[in-house]
């Protein structure tokens, strides 16, 4: 594949910044019941749009980085965990009365999401631990984490059991508009952060010794990569609860057209994730309606089996 | 050649190095380690299996962390120390090719030797120029990969990503190359093409080269100098002639019967096995 020109990077940017328009016409259309209500519809909605396309942003742009950090394409907040830290320290954070409303979860949010963060890197370095073997820890601490949050939940909340589903499988329906828009914010912000590091970003793609070749200060910029992918996670968990999967079909998906170089990848993922969770919150208000389905229950239909057939691949490559 | 009044530019005075804080009688892996490279001095390494050369060869070059390691000793670039250099400073000056050139995502060659340019670009948002896309090509030319330039780097062969990882430590414009087994899956035509590439480097701009690889013939052929690593000690150093002799290598490699002849065209020392089967 020919290295992407400023020219070409630039029409795909405009190109998924126009589906991601699309997705949001989608996004507020769907389920209307005529024209009639539409405004009515735009108000309920419009917020729930918006906070899909800062989780879908965040948690792609979250998934691209940990898949460079950890030099494995198997990675993102879900499937290492991150985000059950997250979810638990939420709803640990509700608990002890920290502000329901978004931006006050966010905090305890992303001290849970930093500390299994923390313990994943630290299992990492270990000189004996392969791809695998982190992945696998990180597999368990989510587990370990969710069942912390379903047993939190069954005993101290009224809503018991159910409220935790809306943690464990992912719900956008708490949307409000103030915190919606502040998370895109929040969002954006964190997602240039860790774009002004692209290029260190690029060397851990040849391998933590290869980028210390290069002259990257591994452990530096590792703890830097950790603390901001933690607060990304943090803010769109708290938002939204654990949607799985996003982070990792959408830089794969990307990389397709885009190249493995952080430069166009990460803004190409941000767009891509939005548009993606838009479209899939969609479908999970749509899909059975009158019912509603949690929108990580559709996101991980379609992300177990990718995720399955990323391990297919990477398997036949090891023997063969 | 040698210039035996110049300062080192690369050094290591009293290295003793372990992984782990030393505890009893635990060896270290790195005993009692002193070297000194200087500019335009192509030297190789030699040592058995788990004599220490790889971990030297990554001490020398700045890439072991030495928080999480136990280390003693001074390595130094010129007057200064290298582990108290900025790394991107440091990668400017010394840099270590590994065996095995590979990225976990399709990144292609061009891409991959441009990122021996990127981290040192200064300019706003570091885009590369267009100075470091020709320091790029220039590099490319010289390791004869740039026809594989758009190419992935998991579609090339061994060899071919070899050339490909040379050519990224020429564009990074480090003056010391450390090389541990890079050339060893290149094929002849190759091998010498970059064998004189590093030979014609040291002598007309003073390039260091620290080479690793057990075919000591290649080594021999483009050294001048060798250093012998054994249980984590330098055991001999010097000019080719003073340290490839057959005491020095049956002693490395013992039972492997070994016997060093000279090159008729080069003069260099070669070496060969003596018990392979004889009439």
């Amino acid at each position: 594949m020919r290295p992407l020109r400023l020219t070409s990077g630039l029409s795909a940017f405009v190109l998924s910044t126009l589906f991601w328009l699309g997705s949001f016409w989608v996004a507020l259309r769907v389920g209307a019941v005529s024209d009639a209500d539409f405004d009515l519809v735009l108000q309920l909605r419009l917020p729930r749009v918006i906070l899909a396309s800062a989780v879908g942003m965040g948690l792609s742009v979250a998934g691209a980085t940990l898949q460079a950090l950890f030099t494995n394409p198997l990675c993102e907040p879900y499937t290492l965990g991150i985000s059950s830290g997250a979810a638990l320290g939420a709803v640990i954070g509700s608990a002890l009365g920290y502000d329901a409303s978004y931006s006050g979860l966010a905090v305890p949010a992303f001290v849970g999401a930093l500390l299994f963060a923390g313990v994943l890197s630290v299992i990492s370095r270990r000189s004996t631990s392969s791809q695998l073997a982190v992945l696998l820890a990180g597999v368990m601490l989510g587990l370990l984490g969710s069942s912390l949050v379903a047993v939190w939940m069954a005993v101290s909340d009224a809503q018991g059991i159910q409220g935790a589903l809306i943690w464990l499988m992912g719900s956008l329906s708490r949307a409000r508009m103030e915190g919606s828009i502040l998370s895109l914010f929040g969002v954006i912000t964190l997602s240039l952060l860790l774009w002004r590091k692209w290029r260190e970003l690029d060397a851990f793609l040849l391998g933590e010794e290869g980028a210390l070749a290069l002259g990257v200060s591994v452990q530096q910029v590792r703890t830097q990569m950790i603390l901001l992918t933690s607060l990304l996670v943090g803010l769109c968990v708290s938002g939204a609860g654990m949607i799985g999967f996003i982070g990792l079909m959408i830089p794969h998906f990307v990389r397709r057209f885009s190249g493995s170089l952080h430069l166009t990848l990460l803004p190409l993922c941000a767009i891509w994730g939005a548009t993606s969770l838009n479209l899939a919150d969609s479908l999970a208000r749509t899909a059975i309606a009158p019912y509603e389905l949690p929108v990580g229950v559709v996101t991980a239909l379609a992300g177990a089996p990718f995720f399955l057939s990323i391990l297919l691949k990477r398997m036949g490559r090891v023997e063969g | 050649m040698v210039a035996p009044n110049s300062s080192p530019r690369l050094s290591a005075y009293g290295v003793r190095f372990s992984f782990s804080p030393p505890r009893g009688r635990e060896p270290f892996i790195l005993g009692n380690v002193s070297l000194e490279l200087h500019p335009g001095q192509v030297a190789t390494l030699l040592g058995a299996n788990g004599s220490g050369k790889s971990t030297l060869m990554k001490l020398l070059s700045g890439l072991l962390t030495l928080e999480e390691s136990w280390c003693e000793g001074l390595v130094r670039y010129q007057s200064e120390e290298l582990y108290r250099l900025d790394s991107r400073v440091r990668a400017r000056r010394v840099t270590y090719v590994g065996p095995d050139f590979s990225a976990e995502f399709p990144v292609t060659a061009f891409e991959a030797v441009l990122m021996g340019r990127s981290l040192q670009s200064r300019n706003w948002f570091r885009l590369s120029t267009n100075e470091d896309r020709d320091l790029v090509r220039e590099a490319m030319e010289k390791c004869q990969c740039w026809d594989l330039r758009h190419r992935e780097l998991h579609t090339l062969s061994g060899g071919e990503r070899q050339r490909v990882a040379f050519a990224r430590a020429l564009a990074q414009g480090a003056k010391v190359i450390l090389l541990d087994e890079a050339l060893s899956r290149m094929d002849l035509h190759h091998q010498a093409a970059i064998g004189q590439l590093m030979r014609q480097l040291a002598d007309q701009s003073a390039y260091t080269f620290l080479l690793v690889s057990h075919d000591l013939n290649v080594a021999t052929e483009w050294a001048d100098s060798a250093f012998v690593l054994h249980e984590g000690e330098i055991r001999a150093q010097g000019g080719l002639g003073t340290v490839i002799r057959e005491d020095v290598l049956n002693m490395l490699y013992p039972g492997a019967d070994l016997r060093v002849g000279e090159s008729p065209t080069s003069g260099k020392p070669k070496v060969f096995f003596s018990n392979s089967r004889s009439v």
